[in-house]
Formats: structure tokens, sequence, C-alpha cells
């Protein structure tokens, strides 16, 4: 019963030229998208700390999208390129401490792309709905919680 | 030691720099402690031997002697390692230290024991590979059983769920004093983001979630850059395998970006730099 | 002994066997009572004043905030085997505790401790617990005191009311055994010597706060509290109140340390205490000054894990001898 009524939760770090923009594009599109997603504007890929991915499952995300400009469109030349390095060794390191790298999903998307965009978006939702709730951290998070 | 000690007083009595790290006798002989000579006097308390376990580079940053003049530092190789690494992200100057290179035949694990640290079973800079003088001569040992590597391969060929059991429960043990972070050479930053507290981004309860996150977040801060000093885990009162992860992640880095902490002057940082045929297979 | 009929929801503290701190057992093969080995990194302080603990918690309702305090626990915290300089931690503690606000929070659990101590025949060039007025053979802090008499006997001497209340029921389980044992066994005790006055760092201190000692000591300091959180009886905690998501969340208490920088910056900027030479004569000043001054009490039991452990070797019995040493130069 509780697979039926999972509906989960995914934040979304995207940035501001390109996939804030696609996402912008599928919306005066009329595209539509799930609603599961929350999406969190920051200025490039590079901007994105590690540490808000950890935050973002703290505050009981079940999943992490990650999404931002083709290697070589960054609005700041480098950025990604930057980012990208840095999740390489990051997602090696949280299956290395045993936490499911898969729930963190990383894309690019450019302004243009508002279909990819809900493609991502779709597919993203529907692989986490089907590994269910993050329930690992959804644990250490539990003593957090007043009544429930 | 005698040359050690005469080095020092002539670098101190001359000028050429204005402080020497290094280490002096401990509560007991089998516990050399950090000792900052600042005097011809005080040279002579210099020691060098095989409990001289600490990695003095982590003084290099601080205050009282970052940018002060020249600085003579007792290194081992290791130590020299952290040094490169300092010097290639732009912390320390290189004309701002002299280094006093020791040939070293391992140290002990910790103080008060007496074996041989696992970082020494399969040194490759017995003879530093950056120094302003070398002293001592070149110490040939045996090789031995990588201990670390064995864990390693052992945690990388368990199940998602048996490493996080694993983590869980050493991390439980973490106390937050953040002494890890104090002893390493390369945790330099004027204000580390555990003590950010507009937004908290690392909560600083020593729970499971505050544990998870800020052990996650030091061992990425230090994935690749760690020069495998070991002074982490030495520090922790908890005894956290800490070492485990930085090494780990220098194979990590090794193998995905060819880069090797601390070994080249003029090498690019890991994260400073990228490529632009860097792995993307994992990006939609 | 009585360890089978400690299960009725007590909670039984022993050291654990790779002596690195102390836990909650589960089954009397756990138990480990450490009399000749030396002391855990970690004190248990823990049990009583807890590394991290929820004051409360709260729910925004919309119209109002919902707080609801923490749960507490019940049955007794029983630490068996705490060595003299172990036994007289809550003891100390309880003074600044108790001596203008009442801290709940402590005092429900030091409340319900029984502390079962045991003689003490463990001794390195670290333990100091004579030059602070503790020494080895002595029952103070502990409610029952154990003698080892061989590998496997102790004698149980019943020190409090507290204890004389706790182990009655467990009597049965005991023997009548020879008091003149007991003492022999304490006489072949050999005590740490007496490394420093404390009387004199004291008021050392106070008239030399500015010494230059201090900055020598203080420039090989890393700053790491190690040494604080490993500490029987340091007590600095720090309030920081953390969000489980928008609405709901909880006021912690947590562990802090008078050597991190953090520790006294104020919201404007200024730091008191900006470097680690002021920050380790904080601490020096305040295990034997400013606590022996308000509470006619040293806050330090000699047992040497600060010094034990510290990364790089600064041994607190070292620098209050050195301190000594200088006032006699004077």
């Amino acid at each position: 019963m509780e697979e039926k009524t999972f509906e989960p939760k995914i934040t979304a770090f995207v940035c501001n030229w390109c996939t804030y923009t696609g996402a912008d594009l599928a919306g005066t599109s009329r595209l539509k998208y799930k609603p599961n997603i929350k999406m969190i504007r920051v200025p490039c890929t590079g901007r994105i700390d590690p540490v808000f991915i950890i935050k973002a499952f703290e505050k009981g995300a079940d999943g992490v999208l990650i999404s931002g400009c083709h290697p070589g469109d960054c609005h700041y030349n480098t950025g990604n390129y930057h980012a990208r390095r840095r999740w390489v060794l990051f997602t090696e390191l949280l299956n290395y401490i045993g936490i499911d790298s898969s729930r963190l999903f990383f894309s690019w998307v450019s302004a243009s792309e508002g279909k990819k965009f809900v493609d991502v978006v779709t597919e993203v939702t529907e692989t986490v709905r089907k590994k269910g709730p993050f329930i690992q951290y959804h644990k250490i998070n539990k003593e957090f919680v007043l009544d429930e | 030691m005698n040359e050690l000690r005469q080095l020092a007083k002539e670098l101190l009595g001359n000028g050429t720099v204005k402080v020497i790290i290094g280490y002096s006798e401990g509560t007991t002989p089998e516990r050399a402690k950090p000792f900052i000579a600042r005097t011809e006097e005080d040279a002579g308390k210099l020691i060098f031997n095989k409990y001289c376990v600490n990695n003095l580079a982590v003084y290099l940053t601080r205050k009282e002697f970052k940018r002060k003049g020249t600085i003579g530092i007792v290194a081992k190789g290791c130590d020299v390692k952290a040094i490169v690494q300092l010097i290639q992200e732009n912390q320390v100057i290189k004309d701002d230290v002299y280094i006093i290179g020791m040939n070293c035949g391992g140290v002990v694990s910790g103080f008060g024991v007496d074996d041989t640290a696992v970082k020494c079973n399969n040194c490759k800079v017995k003879t530093p590979h950056l120094y302003h003088t070398l002293l001592g001569a070149p110490v040939e040992t045996p090789a031995k059983d990588d201990g670390h590597l064995k864990l390693i391969q052992k945690l990388d060929a368990m199940t998602a769920e048996e490493k996080w059991s694993f983590w869980e429960a050493e991390f439980e043990k973490c106390v937050k004093c953040y002494a890890c972070r104090q002893a390493c050479p390369l945790c330099y930053c004027e204000k580390c983001i555990a003590d950010k507290s507009m937004p908290r981004w690392i909560e600083s309860s020593a729970h499971t979630r505050g544990n998870f996150a800020w052990n996650i977040i030091r061992a990425f801060h230090l994935s690749g850059r760690c020069v495998g000093c070991g002074e982490c885990e030495r520090a922790c009162p908890a005894e956290i395998p800490l070492s485990l992860i930085n090494r780990k992640m220098g194979m990590v880095a090794k193998k995905e970006f060819d880069y090797s902490a601390g070994m080249a002057l003029d090498a690019p940082t890991l994260v400073g730099n990228y490529d632009t045929a860097d792995r993307e297979d994992f990006i939609k | 002994m009585a360890e089978e009929l400690l299960k009725g929801g007590n909670a039984v503290i022993c050291e654990d066997e790779k002596g690195r701190g102390w836990k909650r057992i589960d089954s009397p093969s756990e138990v480990r009572i450490n009399h000749n080995e030396v002391p855990s990194n970690i004190s248990y302080k823990e049990f009583v004043f807890s590394k991290t603990e929820p004051i409360f918690y709260f729910k925004n309702r919309k119209e109002n905030y919902e707080l609801a305090e923490a749960a507490d626990g019940n049955g007794k915290i029983v630490f068996l085997g705490a060595k003299p300089c172990d036994a007289r931690s809550v003891e100390i503690m309880s003074k600044v505790f108790n001596w203008d606000y009442k801290d709940k929070f402590f005092n429900e659990k030091a409340e319900r401790t029984i502390v079962i101590g045991v003689a003490c025949s463990y001794k390195d060039e670290f333990c100091f617990c004579t030059s602070v007025n503790i020494n080895p053979a002595s029952p103070e802090g502990s409610d029952i005191f154990l003698v080892p008499l061989d590998e496997k006997e102790y004698a149980v001497r019943i020190i409090t009311e507290k204890g004389k209340e706790f182990i009655s029921p467990y009597l049965k389980y005991l023997t009548e055994g020879n008091a003149a044992r007991s003492e022999e066994a304490l006489g072949k005790i050999k005590w740490p010597g007496k490394k420093f006055e404390p009387g004199k760092v004291r008021e050392w201190i106070g008239n030399n706060f500015e010494h230059k000692l201090f900055d020598e000591i203080g420039s090989t300091c890393l700053g790491c509290g190690q040494c604080a959180f490993a500490c029987p009886v340091c007590h600095c905690f720090d309030i920081v109140d953390e969000e489980c998501s928008y609405e709901c969340g909880r006021r912690m208490k947590n562990w802090d340390a008078c050597q991190f920088g953090l520790f006294t910056l104020h919201s404007s900027g200024h730091n008191p205490r900006d470097n680690q030479n002021k920050r380790y004569r904080q601490r020096i000043a305040h295990k034997f000054k400013y606590y022996a001054d308000k509470f006619g009490e040293i806050l330090c039991t000699g047992c040497g894990r600060c010094s034990r452990g510290c990364p790089v070797q600064i041994d607190i019995a070292q620098v209050a001898a050195e301190i000594n040493s200088t006032a006699n130069r004077v």
C-alpha cells in the first residue's frame, strides 16, 4: 500500500543560464512535467557544492537532480567542466560510504531543450519511484520529528 | 641528530630562517613532540627519530608563521608531500619555507607505541623529493603488505547496505571535536564549512546525521588532495579509520585524473583544473 | 557477582574492549573492569552529560508553535569499573550544573548514577591523580568500591547510602570477606608521584596572566579540542537549533570546547580569545584557578587522558609543573 502512495521528493539544482531557462521553455511550450521536482536555481553548476546534495537528503529528498549547460556552453566558460570533475569524485565517495549514488542524477539541458528537460524529469521521477523512499537517510532523519 | 642541531643553529644564527619547526623530546623519550626553535639555544633541543610522527606542515599555514619571513621546517618525505601540496595550492610561498629534509625509515603509528605506521609500509618518499638540505643516510626497508589497500578492497566488495552499516558504526563514534580537521595540514580554511552557521550546512550535533554530513564533506574536501600523512586518524579520539576514505579517494583521483597529491610542485591542482575529456558517462 | 540482575531496565556502562571509550553493555559477557590498564580514550561523562541531546522539540502549527520536552529515561545508570580518577567526575561536574541554574538534563541523569569504582593499579607517565588530591586507592566519588584481590576476585565495599540501597537485592551474590585482605591489596598499590602543586598554579596564573609561557605552549597547540572531549570533567556545551524541514525541529545541546576558535567568537566578529595561546591559557586557568576559586574544587582528576591523546604531546601535568618551577624561580 505504501508503494501506491509513495510520491518521490526530488530536489533539482539547475543552472540559471541553461537548464532553468530550458525548464522555462518547457513551461511556455505548455509541456507537462512531474510535480515531484522542486527546483533550486543556482548561477552555474560550478556553484553546486556537494554539501547541497547532502542537505537535500537530510531534508528528506529521495533523489537529487543536477543539471546545467552542455560542456563548452557554460556562461562562465568553464564552470561546468570544474563541476563535472567534482561529481566524479563525489559519486565515487558516496558509493564508497554506502550511499546509493544512483539516486543522484546529472544531466546537461540547454535553454532550447525544453523537451529534454521534461524527459529527464520524467525519467528521474520514475526511477526514484521504483527505488522507493530513501530509507537509509529517512531513518537517520526520523529522530528529528516530533510525532509520527 | 648532531648535524640537525648544527644546521639549525647555523640557520637561526645567520638569519636564514626566523624559526625552525621541528621536534623535541616529549614526556618520555619514546614520544617526540612538535617544538618551535626560535633561538640558537633552542636548536640544541631538536631531535629526529622514528618517534617523530607529527606532520609539521600543519603549522605552516598558521597566522603566526604565514608570510612572516622564511620558516625552517624539519620534514620527512610524507611531510614534504604536504608542503608541496600547500605550495601547489598557493597557501605557502615556496621561498618562504626552508625544508630540512630527513631521510626516514618509517615512523611509529602513534604516541606510546612501537610499531610502524601503515602509511610507511610502501613509502615511496623515504628520501624526500624536495628539500634545501638533506640529512641522514637513506634507509632501506623491506617492502611490506599494504594493510590499507586490503581493507579498501574488502570494503569495495561489499554491498551498499554493508558499506553503510560499516561506516554508520564508525561515524557513530564521532564526537565532533574536529581534531581530524585541526591536525590536517591541508585543512587550512580560515573558516571551515562546519563552522558556518548562517546557514548551518553541517550540523554540529554528534548524531548520526550530523556525523555523516561532516565525515562525507571532510572526505570530499580532501579527496585526491590528501597526501596520506595519517594525522587525522591519529588525532581522532574515537579512532575512526579516516585513512581508508582518504586513501580510497586518492586512488580514485589517480585512476580518473592521473593525479597524485603532493608530488609535483608545478602540477595544476586537482579540482582547480579540468580536462575537456574528463569522464561524463554518468551525465545524461 | 551480580551482573545478571542488572538487566531490569538499568544501563550498565563499561569500558569497551578496545579502550576507546565506554559503552552500554547488552550482556554480562561484555563486562570489563579495567583496573590495571590504560584508561579509555574518552571518559564516561557522555552518559550523564550527553555529547548531543535534545532540549525540546518544536513544530509550527500555523497559529502558534508547539513545544514538547525531550523524553527522560529511567532506570539506574551504573558505571562499572570507574577508576578513582573517573569516579569523581560526576561529583565535580555537578557543582557547575547546580550553582545557579539547576541543569535538569545533567541532574536527572546524575541522580540515577551509581558509580562502582575500582582501586586502580595502573600507572604511567601521564597519570597525576595524586597531584590533584585524588589517589588510586581512594573510594571518593564511588557508591560502591571494588578492590581487586586477584584475577577473578574483588572485595566489595559499600561506601554511600545510595550504594547500599542499590546493592541490597544482590547481596546474595557476595560472600563475607576478610577486610584485612582488601586492606593489604590497597596497601600494595603504587601511587603516581606528585608532579605539581595545584595551589601554586592557581596563584601563579592570577599574577602572570600574560606570561610568555602560554605563547610557547599555544604555538604548538592545534586547537583540536581532543583534550576537552576526552576529559571526564570538561563540561562546556553549545546550544543550536536543528530543523527537520520547514515546519519542525529541535533544540540541541552539544559538547563544545574552549580550544575552538569559534567558542568565544562574538556575532560582531570580535573574538576575545583570538589565538591559541589565549585558548590554552583558558584551559589551564579554568581547571586550576577559576573552578577552584568558585567551587573550591580542581577541575581535573589527573587521569591524563588529555595528555595521552594530544596529537602534539602537550602534557598538562608537565605544563603545570613548569608553571610551578617558574613560580619558584621568581
